[in-house]
């Protein structure tokens, strides 16, 4: 009613300006709008979507390698930091067992030293007691002939060689006994 | 300078220039041409509307002739307006509406060269400020939205859900029905053709007494500081319509997005 009303009133005066369609200008604008919308639907738009989803899956695809090439370096790092944890490890051990071996070369040097001190200890004691022995000997022969000498001043007496000897080796016998 | 020469065709007198009004829009014909009975003349805003047409297909089919996946700027500057047009059309109708992207798009872009057309030197004259125009664009919304209710709800369901609101006391029908019927099916149309073509409309005879303001004050110094004004104002006015015309066009596609949104579910 208000649409048919607006109509007439304009209708009635050429003059204003027109409120309704002008025919040829309808169906010629009809044809361009319709041109334009054939062009962007059949041609503009297919190819366009085309290449949005060509986008999106470079996108993608590009992320993907990303994330690969991204988890391919973690793992190249963590390798890396394991063979360095390695070489620790191994130069720890390698520093061990310096110290063990030069442990036991020492405590072996000092076996050896104890070793050696013993056995000139014990050879000393051997010489030691050779030589008390020889001199023992001798003090034998010496306290022997100083007897026989003091007992025939003593007695006054000689005594023959074997009855000398016999009475030494006697007495000597004796004290060997008592101690 | 352009918008005085542009201003030219008034012949440098005022009096009668904007009378009747009807002459800054009604042109006679430049070809007469007449098929089965109907008056076919291509008269000057025809020629427009074809150029306009004829740009806006050749722009984007030339710019999107070969697209690559890593856009040069003028590919990236077409792809930024569909985008526009499909964020408009996620944002209002959802996932469902991408399939109507296409239709945004051509009347986002159509309606925009149209209505550009005003400020173009040369040209100055919108065929959307003809009423053939708005009432056509008007009407491609209105077949669409009530055609996409009535494939979504059915006919019944569609006009039904129009007519009778669901959650409303029976009694309200009594005045709710004919409102509902007459804001859906005639007010939307109609609203969107008035809204396009007022502004254009008011926006060319802004333009043209502006530039006419310019040409008719400058032959008499006593009227220098009135052209001079006009001539400095006339950039502002061009900026300020460059404007409403990318408004109208955003919200002409906006709308329609809107009604085919409301279209697919049920009230």
């Amino acid at each position: 009613m208000l649409l048919a009303t607006i109509i007439l009133a304009v209708e009635e005066d050429p003059d204003s300006i027109a409120l309704l369609p002008d025919a040829a200008e309808l169906i010629w604008g009809f044809f361009a709008f319709g041109l334009l919308m054939l062009a962007i639907i059949k041609f503009v738009f297919p190819k366009l979507n085309q290449t949005l989803e060509d986008r999106s899956a470079a996108i993608q695809g590009k992320l993907e390698e990303a994330d690969s090439k991204l988890a391919d370096a973690e793992e190249a790092k963590r390798r890396y930091e394991e063979s360095i944890a390695d070489a620790q490890g191994d130069a720890n051990r390698i520093v061990e067992e310096a110290k063990a071996s030069a442990d036991a070369l020492r405590a072996e040097a000092r076996e050896r030293a104890e070793a050696e001190a013993q056995h000139i200890i014990e050879r000393a004691q051997a010489d030691v007691s050779a030589e008390r022995d020889r001199a023992l000997q001798e003090l034998r022969t010496q306290v022997g002939a100083i007897s026989v000498e003091l007992a025939s001043r003593i007695v006054e007496r000689e005594l023959d060689d074997a009855t000398h000897a016999g009475l030494v080796d006697e007495y000597i016998q004796r004290l060997s006994n008592q101690n | 300078m352009i918008n005085v020469i542009a201003a030219a065709e008034f012949g440098g007198e005022f009096e009668g220039v904007l009378e009747p009004i009807n002459q800054l829009f009604n042109f006679p014909p430049i070809f007469e041409l007449s098929l089965f009975g109907l008056d076919l003349s291509i008269n000057r805003t025809i020629l427009i509307a074809w150029l306009m047409m004829a740009i806006v297909a050749g722009v984007f089919l030339y710019g999107l002739r070969n697209p690559q996946i890593v856009p040069g700027k003028f590919q990236a500057f077409l792809e930024m307006i569909v985008d526009f047009n499909r964020q408009i059309a996620l944002d209002i109708i959802g996932p469902k509406g991408l399939k109507f992207v296409p239709l945004l798009t051509t009347l986002f872009v159509g309606i925009f060269a149209l209505n550009i057309a005003k400020i173009t030197p040369l040209l100055m004259l919108p065929p959307t400020s003809r009423a053939a125009w708005p009432i056509f664009l008007a009407a491609i919304a209105w077949l669409v939205y009530v055609g996409v209710g009535i494939k979504e709800q059915g006919f019944l369901g569609y006009f039904g859900g129009i007519a009778f609101p669901s959650g409303v006391p029976k009694a309200l029908y009594i005045i709710l029905t004919p409102i509902e019927i007459v804001s859906t099916l005639i007010l939307r149309p109609f609203t969107l053709f008035v809204r396009l073509f007022a502004n254009m409309v008011a926006g060319h005879i802004l333009v043209v007494i502006t530039l006419v303001t310019i040409h008719v004050f400058l032959p008499s110094p006593a009227g220098w500081p009135i052209a001079a004004f006009a001539f400095i104002a006339s950039p502002l006015v061009f900026g300020f319509e460059l404007f409403i015309i990318g408004l109208q066009a955003y919200i002409f596609s906006m709308l329609t997005a809107v009604y085919i949104s409301s279209s697919m579910e049920a009230h």
